[in-house]
């Protein structure tokens, strides 16, 4: 990456490509979408994580034009996307079932949209590059069912991309793919959003492959947005407990705020008063969570020891083994290299400086 | 030796199942053909109504030098094919409509579909000659909201009332072929398709026309079969363009007793149509959609 395109790839400045603004949508009695804004910029690679249900792929469905929102507005490069049929939007979609045309080839799957628009001189040329890119361009002759599941996403893949789309949605593009195969899509799909420089637009409920995969992640929860940020924030940062639980990996230690400053607070909990940096908007008295993650926690050296507690498991991951203890009731994890033998006493302490207040999930 | 087969070189496989119902079809297909053509030969005595054996080209040369019989063939192709073209361009609507429709819309629709089949031919017959008829529905209004000033005499007994009552008689079968095929056309495949630039008639034309040909086929078959070899509906509502080869073949088997030119005439009935269906079905299998959705097994 070179430093003229680094600033383009920052969220923060990147020029706005998609505006949504009170995006509503209920099936029934069912609230899938319950007012929702949400800025795309270009060229970025955007995540809705989210569990089932929670309203991620009927936003998806929404910017491609298959649902229209009960209330609310699209705007794509400033023009409103409402009665634009999806055939009328520069919006292409990657399906979860891929739902490549059984009856085309790999070839004609590719050139099907080249081909609606009429007279195409450089249809060919741009066919076999779009499967070039994805590392096709062996199989156009073949038929969607002649392929396997990871050929036929890449195929998915340049079908929608041939026509040059402003945005590119992809629903759940890899959870029908084993896991070997998944992580190596997974850079391939980064890679070419990279090199062709078009805004991504990405549904999983799968939180590595957003991590792995985004520049924003939306972290969404009962058709709202939860938290809009990078990787490391939604990570670090979790804007309340329902993020922190999502993302995983996390004790939630149940708080209460005894002093607060913008971004920090002091909170009374099991463990012991605590002050670390937190969510803004806290106020004294407030039920809150801390956060601890297996690096916020340290086997004690010496007599600096806090906390004591017994091991109950032990899960060997390689090149660490984390460590569950049970202090004062409250399962902990912590990474370490020597693990202790499950069943004896460990002494720990806190690293407030790796640990974080949240507010609770409405 | 435990374990052998007892006749070596026989064993019972799946495949062998299907004897039983091969030989009915078999007979049941070759056996009355087989009869037509011993008949084709044979000579009558006319004088004594009686069914000679012999080897008598009489039956045949009557046929090639009769060109009436060939005029009645061609309407019985004609019309089977007309039925089937019309049947097929108002079926796939209503097929994709109830493939589309909420569950409890296709039982009302299947309701809807499938009541007029169980009716019964002749009543619909008179109920069609009460609709279309001089003082019938359609004229009585048309004379009350003074759109005409006298009936409308083509309605009834002309080739308009046979080809818009076959039609009529024939769609169910049509749309339940389709509606079958469009029922396990994927959904998002349209959707795809209209992403991908299409508009709704492009997406119809590029996806569902080729992924429902199977279905389309069957229709086609059914209805082309069925709608050429009808009688009662062009002799009771078709007027003096009413006649028939079935009724023909009839009137020779009963009325005249021309037991071999009935035979022969039948049976170039039904070289002609068979050969119609075969070009048919060569036509419907040069479509892609069909080849994928059939060949799909041999992945």
């Amino acid at each position: 990456m070179t430093v003229a395109d680094r600033p383009s790839r920052d969220p923060a400045t990147a020029p706005l490509l998609l505006a949504a603004r009170g995006l509503k949508k209920s099936y029934g009695r069912a609230l899938a979408v319950a007012g929702v804004d949400l800025d795309i910029p270009e060229r970025a690679f955007t995540t809705l994580l989210g569990p089932s249900g929670c309203g991620k792929t009927t936003i998806l469905r929404m910017i491609a034009g298959f649902e229209t929102p009960d209330a609310g507005s699209i705007l794509l490069d400033s023009q409103s996307l409402s009665g634009v049929p999806p055939e009328r939007r520069p919006v292409n979609t990657v399906f979860q079932s891929y739902a490549l045309f059984p009856h085309l080839t790999v070839y004609d799957n590719v050139a099907f949209s080249l081909r609606l628009k009429g007279q195409e001189p450089n249809l060919d040329n741009r066919v076999r590059r779009a499967l070039d890119s994805v590392h096709m361009g062996e199989f156009g002759d073949r038929l969607p069912h002649q392929l396997s599941g990871g050929q036929q996403q890449r195929v998915a893949v340049a079908r929608a991309i041939i026509a040059e789309p402003r945005l590119l949605l992809l629903d759940e593009p890899l959870s029908a793919l084993d896991r070997k195969m998944r992580g190596h899509l997974q850079i391939e799909l980064k890679d070419l959003q990279r090199r062709l420089g078009i805004a991504f637009v990405y549904v999983t409920h799968d939180q590595e492959e957003a991590f792995a995969l985004s520049d924003i992640i939306v972290v969404m929860n009962k058709g709202r947005i939860a938290q809009k940020a990078d990787p490391l924030t939604i990570y670090s940062r979790p804007a309340d407990t329902f993020v922190a639980d999502f993302i995983g990996g996390a004790t939630l230690v149940p708080a209460t705020v005894i002093a607060a400053a913008p971004g920090r607070a002091t909170v009374e909990t099991p463990l012991g008063t605590i002050e670390s940096a937190a969510v803004d908007g806290l106020a004294v008295g407030d039920k809150a969570a801390l956060v601890v993650r297996p690096e916020g926690i340290a086997p004690a050296a010496g007599g600096a020891a806090s906390l004591s507690g017994e091991v109950t498991h032990s899960v060997f991951q390689g090149e660490r083994t984390l460590v569950e203890v049970v202090v004062r009731d409250i399962r902990l994890s912590l990474a370490s290299h020597q693990p202790p033998a499950v069943g004896t006493s460990i002494d720990l302490v806190l690293i407030p400086e790796r640990l974080f207040v949240t507010r609770l999930a409405a | 030796m435990i374990g052998r087969p007892l006749f070596s070189g026989f064993a019972l496989g799946r495949t062998h199942l299907a004897i039983p119902v091969a030989l009915v079809l078999v007979l049941g297909c070759i056996v009355p053909l087989g009869v037509l053509v011993v008949f084709s030969v044979f000579e009558v005595d006319f004088d004594a109504f009686v069914l000679m054996p012999a080897l008598s080209p009489r039956a045949w040369s009557d046929l090639f030098h009769t060109w009436s019989f060939w005029v009645l063939i061609g309407k019985a192709v004609i019309s089977g094919a007309a039925a089937a073209l019309t049947t097929s361009i108002l079926g796939y609507p209503i097929a994709l409509a109830l493939a589309s429709a909420p569950l409890n819309w296709k039982g009302i629709g299947t309701v809807v579909l499938l009541t007029p089949l169980y009716t019964g031919e002749i009543v619909r017959i008179y109920a069609w000659r009460i609709v279309l008829g001089s003082e019938g529905l359609i004229n009585t209004l048309l004379l009350d909201l003074h759109i005409v000033a006298s009936p409308v005499k083509w309605l009834l007994f002309t080739p308009f009332t046979t080809a818009l009552v076959l039609t009529y008689n024939n769609l169910p079968y049509m749309v339940l072929a389709i509606w079958v095929s469009a029922e396990m056309v994927d959904k998002r495949l349209i959707e795809a398709a209209r992403d991908l630039g299409a508009r709704p008639l492009d997406a119809f034309f590029k996806v569902t026309l080729p992924l429902t040909t199977p279905g389309l086929a069957a229709g086609v078959f059914a209805v082309f079969a069925l709608a050429a070899g009808e009688m009662l509906t062009p002799s009771l509502l078709g007027g003096t363009s009413g006649q028939t080869a079935m009724a023909m073949i009839d009137n020779l088997f009963g009325t005249a007793f021309d037991w071999p030119l009935a035979s022969a005439l039948a049976l170039a009935l039904l070289a002609a149509l068979f050969l119609t269906a075969v070009a048919l079905g060569f036509c419907l299998t040069r479509f892609k959609g069909a080849r994928a959705v059939i060949g799909r097994g041999r992945a």
